[in-house]
């Protein structure tokens, strides 16, 4: 505190002179430096800027400044010092600066007049707070301007003198701010300038953020309320600790008249709104897009939103949208649920509108994202509603290729192409999985805490009855299972493989019938022929059907085979309990250890389908829960141990790697489907990534375990890669001729490309914190999804994300950057190379020669030229630096420095040509 | 932050670049996205109208001048409004140097002195001169007494 008060005197001359002086640039930086100041320590700014303030000093002179910049930076000056909580004690300065700040929103420049609506609005730098917000909101609603009269200076330009006639003649009248606000922005709407459109919506979108924050802290602002122009004392700040108080007395002051000439809140915003839609036949995306997300924003939870879903549905229809922009407005949406949760049916309508229209330019990982929130935020209620809205996609009728018709309705998928055939398909997968993961949340059916008892299940076995009997108990749970049960047969083999899957979670989660309705299906799909018996209407894709007629039949054996177990194991244990009733006879120990070993292995097996908490999982039905309680309790293992065991505690896919792996690994997968996998990974080296592959990966992998109740635990769960590929590259790397790297490939069926699945992908879109490369197209994995979350909020790093997504763009260019072309390729690349170092390297370029000593002893190098990393596995250098050369593949040399660069790292990846070895 | 200026021809060849704070690897990248920006939004545009792009917080304002499409990009403070003004500057002093709105070889013909203009006007991604008249008395190229 003392260095900036010490800082602010000695800048106090100088700014002084500048101030005074005429020079706009200097008086510009001087500005700049000053608000900078007042941020830190705003009382000793605001005393030494005591006489400057008064009519005619000199920041007044600032305002008749030819000079856009310079009066930009007094508006934020300002700001910053009429909202110092350590000017509280003197109002008569915070007032000047205010009505300094409000004669600002008169300047002839939009610039500098929407950024005094932004500071009025609480958007000051990119920290949100929602207080200030809704304080902003308040304020801008409430105040009534008295401009003060027009200090007799000489004028300069006409400009100002029109500035200044407007301002006299305002200060007759008092004048609510509001109405101030909204005509100015009105007029700017009118104007034919791109970037002034571009910039009203955005003001606008900020007042619907503002007048959000508001609503989500309660504050009621009544927007009938004829706006009065009678003084009111009040500042914002204070009203907002007393709001609803304040509120009330208005409400019975002012009853609600209701529009009829006379100036309310409401009747202005409706012009307002009015204005803005009718900017949406600007020409440019970028405006339309920004116009959109001020209608999202200013959107309210109890208006309907037909007018705003027709717009977005038209506008849809124009292919001139790219992706990045349909994105954004997706995550808009996501950010406004985040501000107001009742809004969840009314933009998961909006969403099914994107999902609808444009499947193939949206990011399914973006869409789930919303779905997921919604869903969670929703409420009990809600819930069913959310659920349908993701279903609705699985509805949507497979794209006829060929089709190029007019798209009418809403409901018409648009997938006209290959393209955004197969990115709708990868919508539907998304669709699935997030039904088979959380169908049971928003069902609130779950297996630990279902009522019926196994028996009475068993008792339904009459398939007809067991599904009336479902609907009628859980009308939300029944409609996903028959949604899943149609994709299981009649989607495609990727969708099929999909579904499955989400069906097994839901056995494995809910309890009886649903379990049994799902086993009873599965098993007829593993038998085949099921397809005539249930869809007469079979869309055919052309693919081979398989043996079983679905081509999952390997997958379903295994899962069956776990249900099976489980029934089994019920049975026995009813069974054993009747014996035991009969006999009169206690359990033994030895009898219950079988009992509860009989308990855990069900356990691990249902964690590889999907996550159980263990602690309350009861694979052999609510009857066991007695007797392993008296087990635990007997032997002393807490049933929170369960949290401990590694199948909970890190996500399934960490199991594949253990030992446990080693022999269900076969259960799961077909050796010949294992080998077409690895045939296609091959490909892979093509710079290739069929999706459907990933998909398989990602499925096998177990991606995307989540326990929909407890959210919490669940991200960190979720956001964990199956492998730290890091390691598994610096083993391989390392201990080339080991003979498990075979193993670890072809178990790679859950590469860590794909296990990441939503979150990896995601935070690949967004930009990795951290990460140098705005542009680097490789996901950077590893705890980078947890930060997204906190990280779309941080608008101090919204350059990094915007600029990435702009890479998600599909830039033609990206192939020819100079680091390796994909991730991928290069790695598998380098696997090639170890695994037959004969025919790996003969095809290589460079390689060939320096292969036989590089790969014996350490050689030393020295860089050439500058090299900055493309990804986490190179190392930047600088000319000159010696280096040792460890390894040489593929034309790159794996080196490690003498000491740590500036990023730290000491060993990586860099091209051969840019090191001269000295052998 | 002014994060880039970029003048091109018709063609999409970049005739001037000036980054500020922009890592060399993404160079590339925005020089692609504003051509392909361009060559699909500026054909039949009006010489100085002003068309936008955003993303987020980084916002690109870009226009054509005769033959010549100039392109800025900037981020927080330097918004789309912020830009045109950016913008209104460089084309006014391009149209000063050049005398009208330059060919690509009117332009080519007064390379140094625009780039002197453009080093006037923004300095270190910052907006630095924006009167015409002194822009021009900066590039005079005279000793500093003179000024």
């Amino acid at each position: 505190m003392s260095i900036t008060s010490s800082l602010a005197n000695f800048l106090r001359p100088c700014s002084d002179f500048r101030i005074s002086c005429g020079d706009p640039v200097a008086v510009r930086h001087a500005m700049a430096i000053i608000t900078d100041i007042a941020t830190r320590d705003p009382n000793s700014v605001a005393m030494a800027l005591g006489k400057h303030i008064e009519h005619g000093g000199a920041l007044h002179d600032i305002l008749r400044l030819h000079d856009v910049l310079a009066r930009l930076c007094l508006a934020r000056l300002c700001y910053v010092l009429c909202r110092a909580r350590a000017l509280d004690e003197r109002p008569g300065i915070k007032f000047q600066f205010t009505s300094l700040l409000y004669q600002l929103l008169l300047d002839p420049s939009d610039r500098v007049c929407f950024e005094a609506m932004f500071c009025i609005l609480g958007k000051f730098d990119n920290t949100e707070r929602t207080e200030e917000r809704a304080a902003g909101w308040i304020r801008l609603t409430r105040e009534v301007l008295k401009l003060p009269e027009a200090p007799s200076v000489t004028l300069k330009d006409a400009s100002v003198k029109l500035n200044r006639e407007k301002r006299a003649s305002k200060a007759k009248h008092p004048q609510p701010l509001m109405k101030l606000v909204i005509r100015r922005l009105e007029s700017s709407f009118r104007s034919f300038s791109r970037p002034v459109l571009h910039a009203a919506a955005r003001v606008v979108q900020e007042m619907g953020k503002s007048r959000a924050a508001a609503y989500a802290l309660g504050v009621q602002v009544d927007e009938a309320m004829q706006l009065h122009s009678s003084e009111n004392d009040d500042p914002p700040d204070s009203q907002l600790m007393g709001s609803s108080k304040s509120a009330e007395s208005h409400k019975t002051l002012f009853p609600s008249t209701g529009p009829g000439g006379i100036d309310t809140i409401a009747s202005l915003l409706a012009s307002l709104l009015e204005v803005v839609r009718t900017t949406v036949a600007c020409e440019c995306v970028y405006v339309r897009a920004m116009v959109i997300k001020a209608l999202i924003w200013m959107q309210n939870p109890h208006e309907s939103f037909e007018e705003l879903g027709s717009i977005i549905a038209s506008e849809l229809s124009d292919p001139a949208w790219p992706s990045t922009q349909l994105n954004d407005i997706l995550l808009t949406l996501h950010a406004r649920f985040k501000a107001t949760p009742d809004m969840a049916v009314t933009l998961l309508e909006i969403a099914r509108i994107f999902a609808t229209k444009v499947p193939g330019k949206i990011d399914a990982d973006v869409l789930q994202l919303l779905w997921k929130t919604c869903l969670a935020g929703a409420g009990p209620e809600g819930k069913h509603t959310a659920l349908e809205a993701v279903t609705i996609v699985l509805d949507l009728p497979p794209p006829q290729p060929g089709s190029r018709l007019g798209l009418v309705s809403v409901d018409r998928v648009s997938a006209s192409d290959p393209k955004s055939a197969l990115a709708l398909q990868r919508l539907v997968q998304a669709a699935v999985w997030f039904l088979g993961e959380n169908a049971n949340y928003a069902a609130s059916e779950y297996a630990w805490e279902s009522a019926t008892p196994p028996a009475t299940a068993l008792m339904m076995l009459d398939a007809d009855k067991m599904v009336a009997a479902a609907s009628s108990r859980n009308p939300t749970l029944a409609g996903a299972l028959t949604r899943l049960q149609r994709c299981a047969f009649s989607g495609s083999w990727e969708v099929r493989i999909v579904a499955a899957q989400a069906l097994m979670t839901i056995a494995i989660r809910s309890g009886e019938p649903y379990r049994l309705q799902i086993y009873e299906f599965l098993h007829a799909l593993s038998l085949g022929g099921v397809q005539s018996q249930f869809s007469q209407s079979h869309f055919s894709n052309g693919e081979d059907q398989g043996a079983s007629g679905t081509g999952i039949g390997s997958l379903i054996n295994s899962m069956l085979k776990v249900l099976d177990e489980m029934y089994r194991a019920q049975d026995d244990l009813i069974r054993d309990m009747r014996n035991h009733d009969n006999n009169n006879q206690e359990w033994t120990d030895e009898e219950l250890k079988k009992l509860y070993e009989n308990h855990e292995k069900l356990l691990d097996l249902a964690s590889l389908f999907c996550f159980v908490p263990r602690a309350k999982y009861l694979p052999l039905g609510p009857t066991s829960a007695k007797l392993i309680d008296i087990y635990r309790n007997r032997h002393n293992i807490g049933a929170s141990t369960g949290l401990n065991d590694p199948a909970v505690a890190t996500g399934i896919s960490d199991l594949v790697y253990e030992s446990k792996a080693a022999h269900m690994e076969p259960e799961t997968i077909d050796p010949e489907l294992a080998m077409a996998w690895a045939a296609g990974l091959d490909d892979d080296l093509l710079g290739t990534n069929a999706p459907a592959l990933k998909k398989v990966n990602e499925f096998l992998a177990g991606a995307g375990i989540e326990a929909p109740d407890i959210e919490e635990e669940d991200e960190s769960l979720m956001s964990r890669p199956s492998v730290v590929y890091d390691d598994l590259w610096a083993k391989s790397f390392l201990e080339t001729d080991e003979p498990e790297e075979d193993d670890g490939r072809s178990s790679g069926t859950s590469s860590p490309e794909s296990t990441g699945s939503v979150e990896t992908s995601i935070s690949s879109h967004f930009g990795g914190l951290g990460y140098p490369s705005l542009f680097s197209s490789r996901p950077s994995g590893y705890g980078v999804s947890q930060n997204w979350e906190n990280k779309s909020g941080n608008d101090a790093t919204r350059f990094s994300n915007a600029s990435s997504t702009f890479e998600a763009a599909d830039y033609p260019v990206r192939e020819e950057t100079p680091p390796p072309p994909s991730y991928a390729s290069a790695v598998l690349g380098r696997f090639d190379t170890f695994e037959n170092p004969l025919a790996g390297s003969g095809a290589q370029s460079f390689g060939s020669q320096e292969e036989d000593r590089s790969s014996q002893n350490p050689q030393s190098g020295k860089a050439l030229y500058d090299f900055t990393a493309g990804g986490d596995d190179e190392l930047s250098l600088t000319a000159g630096e010696e280096v040792e050369i460890d390894d040489e593949v593929d034309g790159w040399y794996y080196v490690k420095k003498k000491r740590p660069g500036r990023d730290g790292r000491m060993a990586g990846l860099v091209p051969v040509l840019y090191i001269s070895s000295s052998s | 932050m002014i994060l880039a200026v970029l003048f091109t021809n018709t063609e999409g060849n970049i005739l001037v670049e000036r980054f500020h704070g922009v890592p060399s690897e993404e160079r590339l990248h925005w020089r692609s996205f504003l051509v392909k920006l361009g060559a699909e939004n500026l054909k039949g545009t009006k010489n100085e109208e002003l068309l936008v792009a955003s993303h987020k917080s980084v916002f690109v304002v870009y226009t054509m001048l005769g033959d010549v499409c100039i392109y800025v990009i900037g981020k927080d403070e330097y918004d789309e409004l912020a830009l045109a003004e950016v913008i209104f500057v460089i084309t006014s002093s391009v149209k000063d140097v050049c005398g009208k709105p330059p060919s690509e070889r009117l332009f080519l013909d007064h390379y140094g002195k625009i780039c002197l203009c453009l080093d006037e006007i923004i300095w270190k991604g910052m907006l630095e001169n924006t009167d015409k008249d002194r822009i021009r008395r900066l590039i005079r190229l005279k000793a500093p007494a003179d000024i």
